[in-house]
């Protein structure tokens, strides 16, 4: 098995390296580092003044030479706190386009560890929510996404159902990924009706049990949001995971319909476990 | 003269517009330029020789304009390549303001150019541990990189244009209003903003360990001038141009003479300054050459261009100041604002010409002699010299602003985003001016 982390400089991916050699270990899998310049974006072609394109090419060959010697040292840095933990590790230096880098490589690990706030447009851009979101639209893969300050709770695993097929798609893959090793299994369901969320819940574990996971049925009635819910229903029951079956709409649709999804991802204080 | 006359020059703009996004890689060598603007100058140049009466000695003029032009930019761009400030500022905003208010004054002496290149490293040094920067870099823009370059020739190349054809050097200096007033202006905003940003950032910065205020551990580096032997071809190219330019309308040797004074002067410079300070300021022939391959294809389209203006003045329906003012400076601020200048003041001429004046595009010096024609040539020198910060493209050095800051680690907006600063800060002072000048 092998465990995919994107490496770039914010805190959050600092962290994700560490939930990455941890899950390395206790699997076991091998880890890949995958460190990205953003070339094209760096020297995409721009409005320049009449006597700017020297200043350009100047510019352009400077940031590319800087995204080159921080992906080094991240590699660097990764390679070091991966091998002083005994992980089997290696890495890969690529040119392109991150998102695209990123979801080239996907398929080819069976899960794939990035930091919450990722930005591998560092050298132009500020933020860089495009990258993420779209890794996580279509990775079609299990990913495990890390904020950037974990609150350190058990080994509990809550894993939100609803019957959906993304919720359905969400339990098998957790269960392929044999995260559930040693773990605590909560399924929770979010509904007004008690018994009902219960009577969910409850075939969400019977789902896992076919797949030889033992989990406990959660039943969540509660006057805050859906993502609120569910990480204080997280919190409560002392879990280190919180799993998610979903995807994160455009900017437009999570604008006017909002995506339970996007909110646990920004408010989680623990890793989480995303399959669309 | 035809109308078609004026679509070599309006496509040739939209080319070298269009030629750094479209092929970035191909319009990255001056050779391709040159082609490119030789491929445009080509068919203007024979059809002024072979079917434009006077077009040869149109095109003739027009050859020792342009070698004036370059002379005057290489002189500027070389002599102040050679001159390097050392030494640490503080990046408080107190300094910063202080760089921009001399930035602004030093623009006019030595060329927007030459001051942006000239302050834009050290200011940036100055601010490298400060958490917001990119205000600082684009009130330095519109500061030091264009507004500031308002009162003489030597400030904005569009200005240096006026005086190759005939404005008196003196006569920009009457625009001390509208430079005072955005110069004050935004030198105000700047320093609020710039005030309320080092407040907010002072916690982390001293959590951080930087000194923004006093020496640091080990001292700070004193601040000095190297290469002062370039302030004195820096007063050689004043003079000449100032003596010289005086000289020229009653001994045409005197121009020729300005242009090998100006090439001599830049050669004193390069034998004089050490190659550290070179290194140290970066220092590369590609940007002047690139300049000179580019207006080799606008000194000749625009020829026919400014007399269909000139002749077609009424269909345009701008007459007055404050339009001269706005239709000047928006299109300033996507093409370079050089040849706008030029061609604003012969469709000034030919407004004045209507009233029954006899001016020709080519003396622009009676234009601003003329009571009418006076304000029309204020309203387009300020236009193209301020509203040329209104986008990166606008003015020369603004992308090499731009460059640099974004070299020492400054995320700059994008075009676009500049633009957003530009209009919301830039356009509100320069209609105050609209309102109050014209």
């Amino acid at each position: 098995m092998e465990i995919l982390i994107c490496l770039e400089g914010s805190a959050s991916t600092h962290r994700a390296v560490d939930v990455a050699i941890d899950l390395a270990r206790t699997l076991p899998a091998g880890l890949v580092g995958l460190a990205i310049v953003d070339a094209p974006d760096i020297v995409a072609g721009a409005a320049t003044s009449i006597g700017g394109a020297s200043y350009r090419r100047d510019r352009d060959a400077a940031l590319l030479a800087d995204a080159h010697h921080h992906a080094r040292g991240w590699i660097d840095d990764f390679l070091v706190r991966s091998r002083a933990a005994g992980v089997a590790v290696r890495a890969l230096e690529i040119m392109g386009r991150p998102a695209d880098m990123i979801l080239t490589e996907v398929p080819r690990h069976d899960l794939t560890v990035l930091g919450r706030d990722v930005n591998f447009r560092y050298e132009t851009q500020d933020h860089d929510r495009y990258t993420r979101d779209r890794v996580l639209r279509r990775a079609g893969r299990p990913l495990i996404v890390v904020p950037d300050r974990i609150v350190p709770r058990g080994s509990a695993v809550l894993l939100a159902y609803d019957g959906s097929s993304a919720s359905i798609r969400a339990l098998r893959s957790f269960a392929d990924t044999r995260l559930a090793r040693g773990r605590e299994v909560h399924v929770a369901t979010v509904d007004d009706d008690g018994a009902r969320a219960y009577e969910i819940a409850s075939g969400g574990c019977a789902l896992l049990a076919e797949l030889g996971v033992r989990a406990v049925p959660e039943n969540v009635v509660s006057s805050e949001s859906t993502a609120a819910a569910l990480l204080s229903r997280g919190a409560k029951i002392g879990a280190g995971m919180i799993g998610l079956g979903g995807y994160i709409p455009s900017p437009l649709s999570r604008l006017v319909w909002g995506s339970v999804t996007h909110q646990v991802i920004e408010r989680a204080t623990v890793p989480v476990f995303l399959h669309y | 003269m035809s109308a078609l006359a004026a679509v070599p020059f309006v496509l040739y703009l939209l080319v070298i517009a269009a030629m750094p996004l479209v092929v970035a890689r191909f319009w990255d060598h001056n050779r391709n330029k040159l082609a490119v603007a030789l491929a445009a100058a080509l068919p203007v140049a024979i059809y002024l020789v072979a079917a434009a009466p006077g077009g040869a000695e149109l095109l003739a003029d027009t050859a020792r304009e342009y070698a004036a032009f370059i002379a005057l930019l290489g002189a500027l761009f070389v002599i102040t390549a050679g001159i390097y400030l050392r030494g640490e500022l503080a990046g408080t905003p107190v300094v910063n303001t202080c760089v921009l208010a001399i930035g602004a004054v030093l623009a006019s002496a030595i060329g927007t150019t030459g001051a942006s290149a000239l302050l834009i490293r050290p200011l940036l040094r100055a601010n490298a541990q400060r958490r917001h920067r990119r205000h600082v870099v684009v009130f330095f823009i519109f500061l030091v990189a264009n507004g500031g370059g308002l009162l003489t020739p030597l400030g904005d190349p569009p200005l240096f244009l006026g005086f190759l054809r005939g404005v008196p050097f003196g006569w920009t200096l009457g625009l001390v209003l509208p430079w005072a007033m955005v110069s004050a202006a935004l030198l105000a905003v700047f320093a609020i903003t710039d005030r309320w940003l080092y407040r907010r950032e002072l916690p982390g910065l001293r959590r951080g360990g930087g000194e923004l205020h006093g020496p640091r551990r080990g001292g700070r580096e004193p601040l000095g001038l190297e290469g002062g032997w370039n302030l004195v071809w820096l007063a050689g190219v004043v003079a000449t141009v100032l003596v010289l330019g005086a000289l020229s309308p009653r001994w045409p040797a005197a121009r020729y003479l300005q242009i090998a004074a100006l090439v001599g002067f830049a050669a004193l410079s390069i034998a004089t300054t050490p190659r550290r300070i070179h290194e140290a300021n970066r220092f590369s022939w590609a940007p002047i050459l690139e300049v000179a391959a580019v207006f080799v294809g606008i000194f000749v389209t625009m020829v026919p261009a400014l007399v269909v203006l000139s002749d077609r003045r009424a269909s345009l329906g701008i007459t007055r100041p404050q339009q001269f003012f706005w239709a000047s400076g928006a299109l300033s601020s996507v093409l370079d604002n050089a040849p706008t200048y030029l061609t604003f003041a012969s469709l000034a001429t030919g407004v004045v010409n209507a009233s029954g004046a006899q001016l020709s595009v080519h003396d622009l010096g009676a234009l601003a002699a003329h009571p009418a024609g006076r304000d029309l040539l204020r309203a387009v020198s300020c236009g193209s010299v301020l509203m040329g910060a209104m986008t990166y493209i606008g003015n020369g050095p603004n992308f090499m602003v731009k460059a640099i800051a974004e070299q020492h680690h400054v995320r700059m907006p994008s075009f676009f985003g500049y633009m957003v600063w530009s209009i919301a800060i830039l356009a509100p002072v320069l209609a105050a001016v609209a309102l109050v000048v014209f």
